[in-house]
């Protein structure tokens, strides 16, 4: 379905000295430095699969997207949607795939947002009896019989967001690119949306390329997962693998009346733990544990603590995910 | 095929109506600056003849100025195109993205909207200052002037020269896939069209080679053409001759625009996330 094969984006970026002085030099001499955004990343994604794109702020997923959609030209490398280049033969592509940028809105900005699907049926070519069965579905999926008729720039954030993935998914694309699709929402609106993208992907078995900085995105939807850094792909595979990769991290929880359980137990001094392998909090009587699995075993840990100080409640976790991401954006990955 | 192309352009038209409803107040600000500055041209020729003794100048009598002055007006205000300011905030601001999204002609998209911005503008002022224009050439010199003809020649000639300004202006916009911010580049490509327009003073004010130069450049093919039409300056070969180049010129630039749009796309860096 979509085949990238070493993707690169290269910028150029004039350079200015800091200061008037800077300025005024550059005004003369302006210096331009070479900026590559992507590293010629590959992947593929099957037809049907919902994929997640994950990164810390600019590492070069938004350039991605934009390369996919055919917004911007590649400086090497190819990428194959449906079968199509997405740059080569730009209309002909674009008719096949939706996209939504969480940032920015493909609405008519003045105009009811009614009349935004208008234009769109007539820029698609969507026949009348299909356009109103669409149009219907999408309604039931996003709600959006409350706000059709207001003008857009008078809609919530939520609302214009449901309103932009409806006018992406109008015309029924076999390729749906989401940059940020959950940007600056709320718990409750996250979540229609996450619904709404799951029930479109099982029902019309929808491609979906999906960026986020909410992991709760990624858990819900994607199983597989790209993320990448300062431009080059560092991990694929799905949520289970990263997990059992780098997910080493186990969170032991339990509560004690203990005065003061952190330097009772030691943990440092008892396992030679230290610095992301290992973080302890307290807060009252509970105390939150975070250590490395692969260097103390789960066991260890337990018949230690239990064995150290008296306990009154206790529970292992697996970390979180964004736990994971959390060190892998920090240290970047080996 | 040419109505399915027209099926997918139509609603831009439909849009631009409605947006331009949504301001109306600014609308109406808007022509009356222009009005205004109508007016202070008036004023500044009224000044010149009256102290050169009344005669013609340039071939030009007062009541003929005047009407020069308001078809001026009229022309500036029908073929006016916002394109290069457009296209300058879109690629500045990254907008252009969204555009380029949807399976249609990034020009087209822009023209069949601006047509829709501005066809309320036409059908509010074309009549009545067609109107107003004929009551003072009748009052000024004592019999009815208004020729069918020549106002179907200038409606013609205004269509062509519109075409020219709105891909001259898209071409002029494309600077800023270059230069970022259009701006500054903006008020001084205004000031300079004003003059080479004919808006300023009537070209044929100046001196002759310059005249001719001026002639040839498309920017006399925007204003001044249309206007001498209308005025029934320009008759038989030479007024086939002004129209074609004005044909020449609406499709060099279409060209230009076209050209311009497939090399500079390329370069597109979308700023701003």
């Amino acid at each position: 379905m979509i085949y990238v094969d070493k993707l690169r984006k290269e910028f150029k970026k004039t350079v200015k000295d800091p200061g008037l002085k800077g300025s005024i030099k550059s005004l003369f001499r302006p210096k331009s430095e070479k900026i590559i955004a992507v590293r010629d990343i590959s992947f593929d994604v099957a037809e049907g699969e919902i994929l997640g794109f994950i990164g810390p702020n600019g590492a070069g997923k938004s350039t991605v997207i934009k390369m996919l959609t055919g917004i911007l030209t590649p400086t090497s490398g190819s990428c194959t949607i449906n079968g199509k280049n997405p740059t080569q033969n730009r209309k002909a592509y674009v008719k096949e795939i939706g996209v939504v940028f969480g940032q920015r809105t493909q609405l008519w900005w003045d105009l009811p947002l009614r009349e935004t699907y208008g234009v769109l049926k007539e820029i698609y070519e969507v026949p009348d009896d299909r356009y109103k069965k669409r149009m219907a579905f999408l309604n039931e999926v996003l709600e959006l019989d409350d706000f059709i008729s207001s003008p857009v720039r008078t809609l919530s954030l939520g609302q214009r967001m449901r309103a932009d993935i409806a006018a992406s998914l109008l015309h029924s694309p076999k390729v749906l690119f989401l940059d940020e699709p959950t940007i600056g929402l709320d718990v409750v609106v996250k979540d229609n949306i996450r619904k709404a993208i799951e029930h479109i992907n099982e029902q019309e078995k929808t491609t979906v390329i999906l960026t986020t900085h909410d992991l709760a995105d990624i858990e819900q939807l994607s199983k597989r997962i790209v993320m990448i850094d300062k431009g080059s792909k560092v991990f694929d595979g799905t949520i289970a693998e990263l997990k059992s990769k780098y997910g080493q991290i186990r969170e032991l929880y339990f509560e004690s009346d203990c005065k003061n359980p952190e330097q009772t137990l030691a943990y440092d001094k008892r396992f030679s733990l230290g610095g992301d392998d290992l973080s302890v909090e307290t807060e009252g009587n509970s105390v939150k544990v975070r250590f490395n699995s692969s260097i103390v075993p789960v066991s260890d840990m337990l018949s230690y603590t239990l064995g150290k100080i008296n306990i009154s409640d206790i529970s292992v976790k697996d970390a979180d995910i964004e736990e994971i991401i959390r060190r892998l954006y920090g240290q970047g990955v080996e | 095929m040419m109505k399915r192309r027209l099926r997918t352009y139509l609603p831009f038209v439909n849009a631009g109506i409605q947006e331009v409803a949504t301001y109306r107040v600014n609308w109406i600000f808007f022509m009356l600056g222009n009005a205004l500055a109508c007016f202070v041209s008036y004023f500044i020729w009224a000044a010149v003849y009256g102290s050169g003794g009344g005669g013609a100048i340039n071939g030009f009598t007062l009541p003929q100025m005047i009407v020069y002055i308001v078809l001026m007006f009229l022309t500036g205000t029908i073929i006016a195109s916002d394109g290069a300011y457009v296209v300058g905030e879109e690629i500045r601001d990254g907008t252009i993205a969204m555009r380029l999204i949807k399976p249609v002609s990034y020009n087209a998209t822009f023209l069949f909207q601006e047509l829709g911005n501005k066809l309320p503008t036409e059908i509010a002022i074309a009549a009545p200052m067609i109107i107003t224009v004929e009551i003072i050439r009748t009052v000024l010199s004592g019999s009815l002037q208004f020729n069918a003809l020549s106002l179907l020649l200038y409606i013609l000639s205004c269509v062509l020269a519109y075409l020219i300004n709105f891909y001259f202006n898209i071409c002029f916009g494309f600077i800023a896939f270059v230069i970022k911010y259009l701006w500054g580049a903006n008020m001084m490509k205004n000031v300079v069209i004003g003059f080479l327009s004919g808006t300023v003073i009537p070209l044929s004010f100046l001196p002759g080679v310059m005249e001719k130069v001026f002639l040839l450049l498309p920017f006399a093919s925007l204003n001044y053409t249309p206007v001498m039409i209308y005025m029934g300056k320009y008759g038989g070969a030479e007024l086939w001759y002004y129209l074609a180049l004005q044909v020449f010129w609406a499709l060099f630039f279409f060209a230009l625009s076209k050209l311009l749009w497939k090399v500079s796309v390329k370069r597109l860096t979308v700023q701003g996330g």
